[in-house]
């Protein structure tokens, strides 16, 4: 499948403040991120507070500007641009964000809103309007009454499927997901997948899905690239990611998230209080260091219980573990595979 | 509502509660603002008001009071004949005060509405991009603000003709500097909102972000501002009429029949308390009035019934 | 769980039948129906249910802070042997420790965080203020945060989102309470914190004996930190019992719908049809009947009971969820 979005080396800066007197320097919130998403995949990225995936989501849609790198979308470079039209160039990548009820205009009933992405893009007639608006309402199944009302009457899947609506209007190839699941019960969760499985599907679209969310990032993605501090630690299919990680860092964070464990077999006895498993790996160790203070070397080695004076030296570079997975660890070959609780196979 | 085997979403709103689906304008906003009593008083003040400004020369008992005088009648005590009393001259108070509310209104709407056909702007322009140009105005404002109201009618009425229209230029000049600050306070605020956020990610232009979505958000404040705006011009205006510098003789605005009474004080009690009392009405209205609509409007505010 | 013989100690906590209703703009809500819990001493519930379903009234009645006009038809909530609904969960205070779900939002920025934590110990616990200041920093320790001396001083922007989450939880135990509430403390915390908290509170409340009742959406987070849990649905409760039992086998149709759900466990991807209803505008009979593949006409007729079951199980449903594999789940 040929690449419909990707990224050499990005590194896009925040807070840099050129006052007149002083310059305070900014953080790199993405220091350095390769990225290939093919056409027609679910790519997911995974990480925690402050790895930077939103900044990258904003730099790779044009709201936010590079530093250094390269963005190419279907195969044109569209980074370098000056900021008021770096956004034009790539509207064919569209951002559906964590929160979709506040990212609607409170005073706006949900069909003007809809309505105004297509006048914006040249769609001007009231009946056509109306047209296609019933009818990406009802491919994201809602009825087309939920028009005429206020975002904040809507419930949080209600309001995640308008948020979906607004930009599938606007003809997509790519849709940045940001955390679209957070939030939502459990039953809302499961349609709401669904539903961008049916929409991938029917519209053509490439997900590109941003998630903290490890059992539902296992569930929906084809491949995904974990990031720690502004870098991509590792990146490979879901099935290898999760069965087999290798980075410390991968290895540790799917430890820590809790998994609901398969049934017990019938007739077994399953453990009174199932853990997560975390008794044998520790939990990790400190608080993340701040984006000001980047460890020297490997930025995770303060955390690693793998660490050697190696690690502190020098940073390592993504070395390829097997087809399509690539790990940023210079110890990745002694640890041995732990064999994870988040296989694939069904219980 | 729902439909038992189907993917998709046909309920409608989870909240029990508010299905009103007010815009500024519309009935809901009206209903809305109806079973709220402090504001339901307000309204009925302001129209009350309006009533009687439209209707003023059939209302009146004695229109004729505006310019004639009767000094016969001259200080008589509330009576049947004269509900509200004669004042110096032996007119109708009850008429001049009727007839007052005309000029009050006027003034109170003219005044507000240019400060904020020159402030609000302003606010809009500098509220949206941190540059030299935001600076400047946010300056400029600041400059304005510092210059008190009375001052600045005493010194535009040395430059123009004293009178009324003086008066209220002076007031809006001296009035706009709220409603930038207040726009400005409000579209900085509202620029990083994940909804403007959102408008230039699908390719909305700063015209028709600032134009179309902040405006209308920042609403509210606007409104709030306006109505005190119109309650604080109506007790300025009444102050430069008393101290001479407003509206001139004969006319039965307020502040000047306040001012003329000083000199009748204590005896004829009835001569600036009347006037006094619309005063208080009509401001009073106007602040219960503005805050009930800014409650009201608001689509996201509802209350539960206690 | 404990397999002690020795004559059964009345709970700690126990809710009774409470009912909660309100007066809203859209009708009557009926917010909690009938709902029977309770926590033995030592043990961890957990109360878990999508929106709608009322844990957060539920909660708000144990501590003794359900809204003005909120109307309480029936029902008893019982901490300690003491009826806390008659005065207000009074009796209650001091000996019940909250902990709130946002770290970020419920500390005053305004303020140190030891001096907040220290005058909930004024109002509650005995004692000097040097006394307190003592147990505060014992406290600290206890909870891990980092130089905990240190810490009475600073302020709550000072902390990172994890060691909020433990200023809370050590504010919780400022007057040494029997029962600990918590309300989904980890919702908006990273991965790996959220280990570190849950790790926490297993310690604290095996080391002090506490009782800990555990709200939450996530079962992940369930099955790792509770003994027992309680199914809500719509205000009533669908199912309870041993945590490991039910996630393994549940009974009740709405359990295993949900469960099937999640994205550890989904064959494929479904939701469950239909809504959770408003409040407003409650099913006759059993709340989740509009929705359940196993509907019959009686369960339209009158609420199910809670039926009890083997191993210290319960159901409000009479009919056998097992059979639901062979029904439609999409």
């Amino acid at each position: 499948m040929p690449e419909i979005l990707g990224a050499s080396g990005l590194v896009v800066e925040l807070g840099a403040r050129r006052g007149l007197l002083r310059h305070q320097a900014g953080v790199r919130a993405v220091d350095g991120v390769d990225l290939s998403v093919q056409a027609g995949e679910t790519f997911g990225i995974v990480g925690e507070s402050g790895c930077g995936k939103t900044t990258l989501a904003r730099a790779l849609l044009g709201l936010q500007r590079e530093a250094d790198g390269e963005i190419r979308l279907e195969g044109r470079i569209v980074s370098g641009r000056e900021p008021a039209t770096a956004r034009r160039e790539r509207a064919a990548v569209h951002y559906v964000h964590q929160d979709p009820g506040a990212a609607l205009d409170p005073w706006w009933r949900v069909g003007a809103a809809l309505a105004e992405g297509l006048t914006i893009h040249g769609v001007r007639d009231p009946a056509e309007q109306r047209a296609r608006i019933s009818e990406t309402l009802a491919a994201v199944g809602l009825d087309p009454a939920f028009a005429e009302r206020y975002p904040h009457e809507l419930s949080g899947g209600q309001q995640r499927r308008i948020g979906l609506a607004r930009i599938l209007l606007l003809r997509p190839k790519v849709v940045i997901l940001d955390e679209p699941t957070a939030g939502l019960d459990l039953s809302v969760q499961a349609a709401v997948l669904r539903l961008l499985r049916e929409l991938r599907g029917r519209f053509g679209l490439t997900y590109l899905f941003i998630s903290h969310d490890l059992s539902v990032v296992r569930r929906v993605c084809d491949r995904v690239a974990v990031m720690y501090l502004g870098r991509v630690v590792e990146e490979g299919t879901a099935r290898d990611l999760f069965e087999a990680p290798r980075h410390p860092y991968t290895r540790a964070l799917l430890a820590a998230a809790p998994r609901l464990p398969p049934p017990a077999r019938a007739g077994g006895q399953g453990d009174p209080l199932q853990t997560s498993g975390a008794a044998d790996i520790p939990s990790l160790p400190g608080d993340p260091p701040s984006l000001r203070a980047i460890p020297a070397g490997c930025r995770f080695h303060p955390r690693c219980a793998l660490a050697e004076p190696r690690c502190a030296a020098q940073d390592p570079a993504a070395e390829v573990v097997g087809p399509e997975h690539s790990v940023a660890c210079h110890r990745w070959r002694e640890a041995a595979p732990v064999p994870s609780q988040h296989s694939t196979e069904p219980a | 509502m729902s439909g038992i085997g189907l993917p998709s979403d046909r309920s409608g709103p989870v909240r029990s509660g508010s299905v009103q689906l007010p815009t500024f304008l519309r009935s809901g906003a009206l209903r809305k603002l109806l079973r709220d009593p402090v504001a339901t008083l307000g309204l009925a003040i302001v129209m009350f008001a309006l009533i009687v400004a439209v209707f003023a020369p059939w209302l009146a008992p004695h229109p004729e009071d505006a310019y004639e005088s009767h000094l016969l009648q001259r200080l008589q005590a509330p009576s049947a004949e004269f509900p509200f009393g004669t004042d110096n001259l032996g007119r109708d108070i009850l008429s001049r005060v009727i007839l007052g509310t005309r000029s009050a209104l006027v003034v109170a709407v003219s005044v507000v509405g240019a400060a904020m056909l020159i402030g609000v702007p302003m606010g809009l322009v500098a509220g949206w991009k941190d540059s030299w140009l935001s600076e400047l105005l946010m300056r400029v404002t600041d400059v304005f603000l510092a210059v008190p109201q009375l001052i600045l009618a005493l010194a535009l009425g040395q430059l123009m003709a004293p009178g009324l229209t003086t008066a209220m230029v002076a007031l809006a000049l001296t009035y706009w500097p709220f409603f930038a600050r207040t726009v400005f306070a409000e579209t900085r605020r509202l620029r990083t909102s994940l909804f403007v956020d959102a408008l230039a990610s699908i390719g909305a232009s700063p015209a028709r972000i600032l134009l179309l979505h902040v405006l209308p958000n920042a609403a509210p404040a606007i409104l709030v501002r306006a109505t005190i705006g119109m309650g604080f011009t109506i007790l300025t205006a009444a102050t430069l009429g008393f101290l001479g510098v407003g509206a001139a003789p004969p006319s039965p605005d307020w502040g000047l029949a306040i001012s003329e009474a000083r000199q009748h004080l204590p005896e004829a009690w009835w001569f600036p308390t009347f006037p006094g009392l619309a005063i208080l009405l009509l401001v009073l209205g106007f602040n219960l009035l503005g805050d009930g609509l800014r409650d009201a409007a608001d689509p996201r505010l509802r209350r539960s019934r206690r | 769980m404990h397999a002690t013989p020795a004559p059964a100690r009345a709970p700690l906590l126990s809710v009774e039948n409470l009912s909660v209703q309100i007066r809203t703009d859209g009708g009557l809500a009926r917010i909690l129906d009938d709902v029977t819990l309770a926590v033995p001493r030592g043990t961890t519930l957990g109360v878990v249910g999508e929106s709608g379903c009322g844990k957060s009234t539920l909660l708000r009645a144990i501590l003794g802070i359900l809204p003005r006009g909120a109307m309480v038809p029936k029902g008893a909530v019982i901490f300690d042997n003491t009826d806390i609904l008659e005065d207000g969960a009074k009796s209650a205070r001091g000996r019940i420790g909250f902990v709130p779900q946002d770290p970020y939002l419920s500390l005053n920025p305004v303020f140190r965080a030891g001096d907040q934590i220290l005058e909930i110990m004024r109002r509650h616990a005995p004692g000097t203020r040097r006394d307190h200041k003592a147990k505060l920093i014992e406290l600290f320790r206890a909870v891990q945060l980092p130089e905990p001396e240190a810490a009475l001083a600073k302020y709550p922007h000072q902390f990172s989102g994890g060691q909020r989450q433990r200023l809370l939880i050590a504010a919780a135990l400022a007057c040494d309470p029997a029962l600990v509430v918590a309300d989904e403390p980890t919702t908006a915390l990273d991965v790996t914190t959220q280990q570190e908290i849950l790790a926490l509170l297993r310690q604290l409340t095996a080391e002090r004996g506490l009782s800990l009742l555990f709200v939450t959406h996530d079962f992940g987070v369930l099955a790792a930190l509770c003994d027992q849990v309680v199914v809500l649905y719509a205000g009533r409760v669908a199912e309870a019992g041993p945590t490991r039992a039910v996630l393994d086998a549940p009974r009740h149709p709405y359990t295993r719908l949900l469960l099937a759900c999640h994205p550890d466990r989904a064959e494929d991807l479904v939701g469950i049809p239909g809504t959770v209803p408003a409040a407003t505008a409650q099913p006759e009979g059993c709340r989740f009947h509009p929705r359940c593949p196993l509907a019959r006409p009686a369960c339209h007729a009158a609420p199910p009971p809670v039926l009890p079951l083997a191993g210290g199980r319960g159901v409000a449903c009479p009919y056998n969820a097992e059979e639901l594999p062979e029904m439609v789940l999409a």
